[in-house]
């Protein structure tokens, strides 16, 4: 799960080619491939989708991932991204995080609901993303991968200053979260992704 | 208080154990600083005549400019004007020059600017219990800038060392290579990053702490309110680090050397010296409270959900103080949610079902009662909490998902 803001600021500093994720401290080299446009299995590959339009998929090299996320970007993941979320186990994270660190991204358990984990992932962008503000816009049932999910749109006050925009689409499935989740800076970014963000989640299958 | 104080703030702690090392180690006299040395050593309307200092002031000029036009401030018109006549009234000598800005960010910092304004974070307002807790933060950073603090330090660094230079800081290159935590804040903290190269040592913060008492007493205010400040900020990282189980202050000099406690009793001596018998001196509860009542609960809000628990429930727990209410049950049954271990989900249901009987319950605590009661099989009952939900906030961003529930 990769947000934008941290890392922004201090690959300025680093000089890397790229951070890998989100946090303080946590740096590493990422890489960039390409994802055509035909069906593929994203995160662990239990979940296969079809982008529209050729992507980038963000790629870490030095491990600093959960495998079950898989994180794809048009403009670079400082202007938007669309995350999977493939079969996240109970009592795991969305993110590696020290188990010493003051604040921390809270654990998935398979009994939420959807506003459990629409607030888990609130505190996602508040701990990891930096956002001082975050507005629930609208917490909806919607059908995914054939069951009852849900739709989570919202928007958020990063700390540099930009108003960023997403929405997730989720569902719990045996006791694990599938979930896509697309976040873009509001202005422009949003608006543009939004239909291949669409067009992924109805192309979602689980593997059978 | 300000970042760049040692030890006052929770993330620079490792700079700040840094200072305190040195100035142990070159065997810096420890004598306590005296509240009535305290002189101010500028006057109004002060402008620089030095050079240096000059072009300290042209950059800042441009930080304000930038901070002024940020979309992180809280421009709520009553708070911003409590704030400056805060700092009007516990400036001294620049009073009438400072200027003040609340950022919305939920740390506990503050911090003054080497042209005299101040940044001010919202998460300073959650903890503060009086309005002479928060005039006493207000009156240790005008402290600095009426020391000149900033250009004194600034000064003896150029000494030391000739890295930094106003070119270097424009770029905000001093600071990453000074190894100082820059903070999760863009914008601000590329200013931080400036202002983090006018590191106060332990005499400036002696100083600060002791024109700042003698300060918010001239202003009328309880002097010994200072020290509370300290003991909430000591009790909080306490809380949250051993939450965390780790030692507040681990690899730092701190372990060893008490210098926070020690500058909490100074603090205390402070206090009863620039008391003078005769004279009344207010805490301000009532007012404080009062003027942050509406934005109480965004300031919980944001500091509960960064779902550092031992932090979030020290800071329940000491408002509590003042007496529990259905906003401070409900944001509690919100640390045990988030926190999320093995009977968090009993704790935070009691705590919900609790908020839920204060008449001042937010309707969000309705909802979390109800699916509290929901997961635990008791159906009817969540309903009737639901439909209270959806009376009290029919317009919620989740009533299509609460209608689903009610059937």
């Amino acid at each position: 799960m990769k947000l934008a803001r941290k890392f922004a600021l201090l690959a300025g500093l680093s000089l890397l080619p790229a951070c890998s994720t989100i946090g303080a401290g946590d740096y590493g080299y990422s890489s960039y491939a390409l994802v055509e446009v035909r069906p593929r299995a994203v995160g662990d590959g239990s979940l296969t989708v079809t982008p529209p339009r050729p992507y980038n998929r963000h790629r870490s090299i030095l491990w600093q991932d959960v495998g079950d996320v898989e994180d794809w970007t048009q403009n670079g993941p400082y202007l938007d991204g669309i995350s999977f979320v493939s079969g996240l186990k109970s009592g795991r994270y969305l993110v590696r995080q020290s188990k010493r660190a003051d604040q921390q991204v809270p654990k998935f358990r398979s009994d939420m609901t959807p506003p459990e984990i629409a607030a888990m992932l609130e505190s996602l962008y508040r701990v990891r993303g930096g956002a001082v503000e975050f507005r629930t816009l609208s917490l909806q049932p919607r059908p995914f991968l054939g069951t009852n999910g849900f739709q989570l749109d919202y928007e958020h006050l990063d700390s540099d200053e930009l108003w960023r925009k997403g929405r997730a689409v989720g569902a719990v499935i045996d006791g694990q979260l599938y979930l896509i989740l697309f976040d873009a800076a509001r202005s422009h970014y949003y608006a543009t992704i939004l239909p291949d963000f669409e067009a992924i989640v109805a192309s979602a299958r689980l593997r059978p | 208080m300000c970042r760049c104080c040692p030890g006052l703030n929770r993330r620079s702690l490792l700079a700040g154990g840094a200072a305190a090392a040195a100035a142990l180690t070159t065997g810096r006299a420890e004598a306590r600083i005296l509240p009535k040395d305290m002189v101010p050593l500028i006057g109004p309307g002060f402008r620089p005549v030095d050079q240096d200092e000059q072009g300290i002031w042209q950059l800042m000029d441009r930080a304000e400019e930038e901070i002024a036009g940020s979309n992180l401030l809280i421009t709520d018109p009553r708070l911003t004007l409590y704030l400056k006549e805060i700092i009007g009234r516990v400036g001294g000598s620049a009073a009438k020059d400072f200027r003040i800005y609340l950022a919305h960010i939920p740390d506990f910092n503050a911090m003054m600017f080497p042209t005299g304004f101040a940044v001010v974070f919202s998460g300073l307002l959650l903890r503060m219990r009086n309005e002479a807790q928060l005039a006493g933060v207000i009156a240790h950073e005008s402290g600095h800038f009426l020391r000149r603090h900033q250009i004194r330090s600034w000064r003896d660094q150029r000494r030391k060392t000739d890295i930094f230079s106003i070119a270097a800081m424009a770029a905000g290159v001093g600071g990453a290579g000074a190894g100082v935590y820059l903070g999760d804040y863009v914008q601000l903290a590329q200013l931080g990053t400036l202002l983090s190269l006018f590191q106060y040592s332990r005499e400036m913060e002696a100083e600060a702490d002791a024109m700042g008492a003698r300060l918010i007493a001239e202003a009328g205010y309880e002097p010994t309110e200072m020290s509370a400040i300290w003991q909430q900020l000591i009790g909080e990282e306490t809380a949250s680090a051993r939450y965390r189980r780790k030692h507040r202050r681990r690899g730092s000099l701190f372990d060893t050397h008490p210098s926070e406690p020690a500058r909490m009793a100074d603090l205390k001596i402070d206090a009863e010296e620039v008391r003078q018998t005769g004279h009344t001196y207010e805490v301000g509860k009532e007012r404080y409270l009062a003027t942050i009542a509406g934005i109480r609960p965004t300031l919980l809000d944001d500091q509960v959900k960064l779902n550092d628990p031992g932090a979030s429930q020290y800071l329940i727990e000491t408002l509590a103080q003042d007496g529990w209410n259905g906003l401070l049950r409900y944001y509690e049954g919100e640390v045990w949610r988030l926190r999320n271990r093995r009977g968090d989900d009993v704790r935070a249901g009691q705590s919900y079902a609790a908020a839920v009987g204060y008449p001042d319950a937010p309707a969000d605590a309705w909802r979390w009662h109800g699916i509290s009661l929901m997961k635990a099989g008791r159906g009817a009952e969540a309903k009737s909490a639901f439909a209270r939900y959806l009376t009290m906030k029919p317009d919620a961003a989740d009533a299509a998902w609460v209608r689903q529930m009610i059937g």
